[in-house]
């Protein structure tokens, strides 16, 4: 078993795949934004058709509000007074908010598609790396670290992956983004919004583990 | 240039190289990343702070468009959920899929829970919250 890349390598990597993936991509990278369009895909799937059918504005603009309405649910009076992103993507042009997207080829999110192969290429970037560094092998616990410090018991350890894994999902999209999408791309930008979360997610996680590591 | 099938192409190598990068550095290993969030071990600590601050220059000189965001009331209870799940489960959104893939298969039930947390995030979204969440972009 080799040991893991020194800090310095780690940070250069996870720095180019940013960058490279922003320049040549134009959108910031998001592991929690992917999964939640793949894993509503039948909804995306519907959004992206009704965009490719409707060419005037005014057809796509209803579509939105609909598609709005059913995201923040039917109570109109709740959507948010000023809202960003997906919800007024036709104001790009003069809305701070969206200048992230100037082009109009860009205007729309990263096809669906595109989700789905960023998710299985983790995989098998991951699957790469584990095999040439002779790391990987088939087992049916998550090592010794969680047997020690959470639970050695099949069915405990189930269930505490399961709960945190809803976790997770819930916190991330509650949240608007993970570690790569606030962590990375966010707080890379210098972005408020992602500072904070990345503060309070990072230092939560820091509560909980030495919690886990010292009482538990 | 930016067509449909270059950003499906670029897209792939950066989940290609995320995941590569990602288990070389050791976020897939449970022990290591408890070591990480205890500062026992700052390894992995400083190449997430590292790659912040790289990228934060990278984009300051590339000149890069800001996003602003708006801090919703979401944002601090839902990073807190993350948090807590991050630390039990070793997973955020991208590691359950390492962990899989190199070989932890009980991983499998963390990306179980992740997908039934993001549906369960968005029902609840509609019915209850009614916040513009944002995303963190794609």
């Amino acid at each position: 078993m080799s040991t893991y890349w020194p800090w310095w390598a780690g940070a250069i990597g996870l720095a180019l795949v940013t960058i490279n993936h922003t320049l040549i991509t134009d959108r910031s990278l998001g592991v929690s934004a992917a999964w939640d369009r793949v894993v509503h895909w039948r909804r995306e799937r519907q959004l992206e058709r009704m965009d490719e059918e409707f060419t005037d504005d005014q057809a796509l603009a209803e579509a939105l509000a609909a598609a709005t309405a059913e995201h923040f649910g039917t109570d109109a009076s709740a959507v948010p007074q000023e809202p960003c992103g997906k919800s007024q993507p036709l104001e790009a042009d003069t809305e701070p908010a969206a200048s992230e997207r100037p082009s109009a080829t860009s205007l729309r999110p990263a096809p669906l598609v595109t989700q789905a192969a960023l998710l299985m290429s983790i995989f098998l970037g991951g699957f790469i790396a584990a095999v040439t560094s002779g790391r990987f092998h088939l087992r049916h616990d998550m090592g010794p670290g969680f047997r020690n410090l959470v639970t050695a018991n099949p069915t405990t350890m189930i269930a505490v992956l399961f709960v945190g894994g809803v976790l997770v999902g819930f916190g991330t999209r509650l949240a608007g983004g993970c570690s790569s999408g606030h962590g990375l791309s966010g707080c890379g930008r210098l972005r408020p919004v992602s500072i904070v979360a990345t503060a309070v997610f990072f230092g939560t996680a820091v509560a909980v583990s030495f919690l886990l590591w010292k009482v538990i | 240039m930016r067509t449909r099938g270059a950003i499906l192409l670029a897209t792939v190598i950066t989940g290609l190289a995320l995941g590569y990068t990602v288990t070389n550095i050791g976020f897939g290993d449970y022990a290591e990343l408890n070591r990480m969030f205890t500062f026992q071990d700052l390894r992995m600590f400083l190449s997430f702070a590292g790659a912040v601050v790289i990228i934060v220059c990278a984009f300051a000189l590339l000149r890069v468009r800001r996003t602003p965001g708006r801090i919703h009331a979401g944002v601090i209870p839902g990073a807190v959920l993350f948090g807590t799940g991050w630390a039990i489960s070793g997973g955020c959104p991208a590691i359950p899929i390492i962990q899989v893939a190199s070989g932890y298969l009980p991983a499998l039930i963390t990306i179980l829970g992740v997908i039934v947390g993001i549906r369960l995030c968005r029902w609840a979204n509609a019915r209850y919250f009614h916040l513009d969440r944002g995303s963190c972009g794609l």
